[in-house]
């Protein structure tokens, strides 16, 4: 409480009209929330502000937090931030979007830190939020959040998170360094939209479900799990370097759109994955890379990739049966993969029983994205 | 207790002594890691002990001669601070390799046993304007030189073990002049709308592509030898001149990639 009462009001702006803006509340230097508060409107942090533990900080609709740049170590990457180790609501409506951003006249990526979590276990929520120009736009360590319907943009890392439970709905991660990173965690991932970044997805250790995605145009990859279980059905993963990169993972992959993207549509290493019913066209060197991966490619449309429609780069045979090439003559199917008959050494794929014609493919529901 | 002033200075002379001759014969490399700001220049032996970042509006001078010492990250390094998971220098700065046919710069690795072949990130050169890379030895990277959204000259370098030997990506327009890339998976990459001037290169045993380029990219291909890669040249665009009788003794010297589909496959 004592804290509070350095909470300075900067009081009263005059309008040309005489109309009065809203005071703007203005946390100096590292503060703590020791009660539950709310916030309606100009919030300007010029410091790192805690949100106790207990503490419930419930930021109404409409309202702008803005941050200003301190980098005390020179490393390009502001300070300050949130800190919160109670419980966050954030929640903006569509017409009045909650807005958390770098209060510098230029703002560039990095300049605050993020909305940042810690052993936060009830549920935090942003949901209609902008969060631009921080380092990390949401960070959490041990918590719980759900994020929905919010735009994560101009950020280093859209989000980042470890040992946590993240649900992702609805929101899109445009234009930051990197879309999404976690590790250790378990993570649902619904109709968003993670574009223009080095990495769209990344992570470790975790457990990830996506559906009805879009994850396009990321420099590196579209989505990469290492050492984690995915299950994915109905994305559309397009434009990316490559698009669906997964190592010493496990999963299921289905009904998902893996097209356009520059290296390989899919590229499986030391991993064990079903991949059913996929689009697989028109990626710039192969539809599917696979290295010392086992499961199943079936009932997929690869056609029109670049230099191959599949490589085999391991050593164990791949059941590719029943799937369409774009043709069911063996010899052209056969000259579109690549494995040990081209290369001694390399395992052989298992292309026979060829679908005689494509089957239907159904372009993934991706209504409510907004690319741009 | 008082300890005579005689005894203190025969005890510090004798640990003067002991520590002179390490202290003379072996000055350490300057190491570096983090981000950094301003100008900064290599030279001698340098060690990368990790990720470096040259921020926008840095500018790091690498000298002829200079060795530059790299730190492969741990194996199990999952938050990446930048780009990759392997130690990397990420320039948004500005990069001048500074290294001459006589007194070339290298990048070498610092081994340690279970190292992996590809065993560093490489350089990124990220929206980095005015930046040369110049008789540089770099193996072992992931990508040897990434320009993303950058232009810069790259001169005399060998690029050699490395995955890929340069990427361009993101409308970059870099100068490719007498470089060697060799022995990797693929030579050079052109993706997203890039235009890359590459003259007098050789490319030479890469287990994939020599050169790929991508429908939206057009490089100015200007007698490079192309040879005894797996495909020497992957090209979308079908119009793109070269010159054939240097892009010869590839396992297939040129893949016409596009609408005709995977290998001919018509969907």
């Amino acid at each position: 409480m004592m804290r509070l009462m350095a909470l300075s009001l900067l009081l009263i702006l005059s309008v040309p009209g005489g109309l009065l803006a809203k005071p703007v509340l203005h946390y100096q230097g590292d503060q703590t929330l020791i009660k539950d508060t709310v916030w309606d409107g100009e919030i300007l942090v010029d410091g790192i502000l805690t949100v106790a533990a207990g503490v419930t900080l419930d930021i109404r609709p409409g309202s702008q937090i803005r941050f200003t740049r301190h980098d005390s170590n020179g490393d390009g990457i502001g300070e300050h931030e949130i800190f919160a180790q109670g419980t966050i609501l954030a929640l903006g409506t569509a017409t009045a979007p909650i807005v958390f951003t770098s209060a510098e006249t230029s703002p560039q990526r990095g300049d605050w830190g993020a909305v940042n979590m810690m052993v936060s276990e009830s549920e935090n929520r942003l949901e209609h939020c902008v969060v631009e120009y921080g380092y990390r736009g949401f960070h959490a360590h041990f918590s719980r959040a759900s994020l929905k319907e919010s735009l994560f943009r101009y950020n280093l890392r859209g989000a980042q998170f470890q040992e946590s439970q993240v649900v992702i709905n609805a929101c899109r991660f445009l234009d930051n360094t990197n879309g999404v990173q976690f590790r250790d965690s378990k993570v649902t991932l619904e109709k968003v939209t993670i574009a223009r970044s080095h990495w769209g997805v990344r992570c470790v250790y975790s457990e990830v479900n996506m559906t009805g995605c879009l994850i396009e145009d990321n420099l590196v990859n579209g989505v990469n799990l290492r050492d984690s279980k995915l299950m994915a059905q109905g994305n559309r993963i397009t434009g990316n370097r490559r698009g669906l990169y997964l190592q010493r993972s496990e999963g299921i992959v289905s009904g998902n759109d893996l097209s356009a993207n520059n290296e390989h549509g899919i590229f499986l290493e030391d991993s064990k994955v079903e991949v059913v019913a996929n689009r697989l066209a028109e990626n710039g060197r192969a539809g599917v890379r696979w290295l010392n991966s086992r499961g199943r490619l079936e009932r997929n449309l690869i056609v029109n990739n670049g230099v191959y429609a599949l490589i085999n780069d391991g050593d164990n045979a791949i059941d590719a049966r029943n799937n369409w090439w774009g043709s069911s003559e063996p010899s052209q199917i056969a000259a579109a993969i690549r494995d040990g008959v081209d290369r001694p050494g390399l395992g052989l794929v298992d292309a026979r029983n060829a679908l005689e014609q494509a089957l239907p493919f159904v372009d993934p529901e991706l209504s409510g994205i907004q690319p741009n | 207790m008082m300890i005579p002033f005689g005894k203190v200075t025969a005890l510090l002379l004798g640990i003067s002594l002991l520590l002179a001759p390490a202290v003379c014969a072996a000055p350490s490399a300057p190491e570096y890691s983090g981000a950094y700001a301003g100008k900064i220049v290599w030279e001698g032996t340098v060690v990368m002990a990790g990720d470096v970042l040259i921020l926008k509006g840095g500018q790091l001078i690498i000298r002829p001669g200079t060795e530059v010492r790299v730190v492969p990250a741990e194996g199990t390094q999952i938050d990446p601070e930048y780009l990759s998971s392997q130690t990397e220098l990420l320039i948004r700065g500005q990069l001048d390799v500074q290294g001459t046919a006589e007194s070339p710069v290298r990048f070498v690795m610092v081994e340690r046993s279970g190292l992996e072949a590809i065993s560093w990130a490489g350089i990124t050169l990220d929206r980095a304007a005015g930046s040369s890379i110049s008789h540089a030895f770099i193996s072992r990277a992931d990508i040897a030189i990434r320009c993303v959204a950058s232009s810069p000259l790259l001169e005399g370098n060998q690029l050699t073990a490395c995955r890929y030997g340069i990427v361009a990506q993101e409308q970059s327009h870099p100068k490719i002049l007498g470089n060697l890339i060799a022995d990797g998976e693929g030579g050079i990459f052109c993706w997203r709308g890039s235009k890359p001037y590459l003259k007098d290169n050789r490319i030479i045993g890469n287990a994939e592509e020599g050169i790929f380029v991508d429908a939206t990219s057009r490089p100015w291909l200007d007698h490079n030898l192309i040879s005894k890669n797996a495909i020497g040249l992957a090209l979308y665009p079908t119009d793109l001149p070269y010159d054939p009788t240097v892009v010869q003794g590839n396992t297939e010297d040129l893949r016409q990639l596009g609408r005709q589909g995977q290998n001919g496959v018509q969907p």
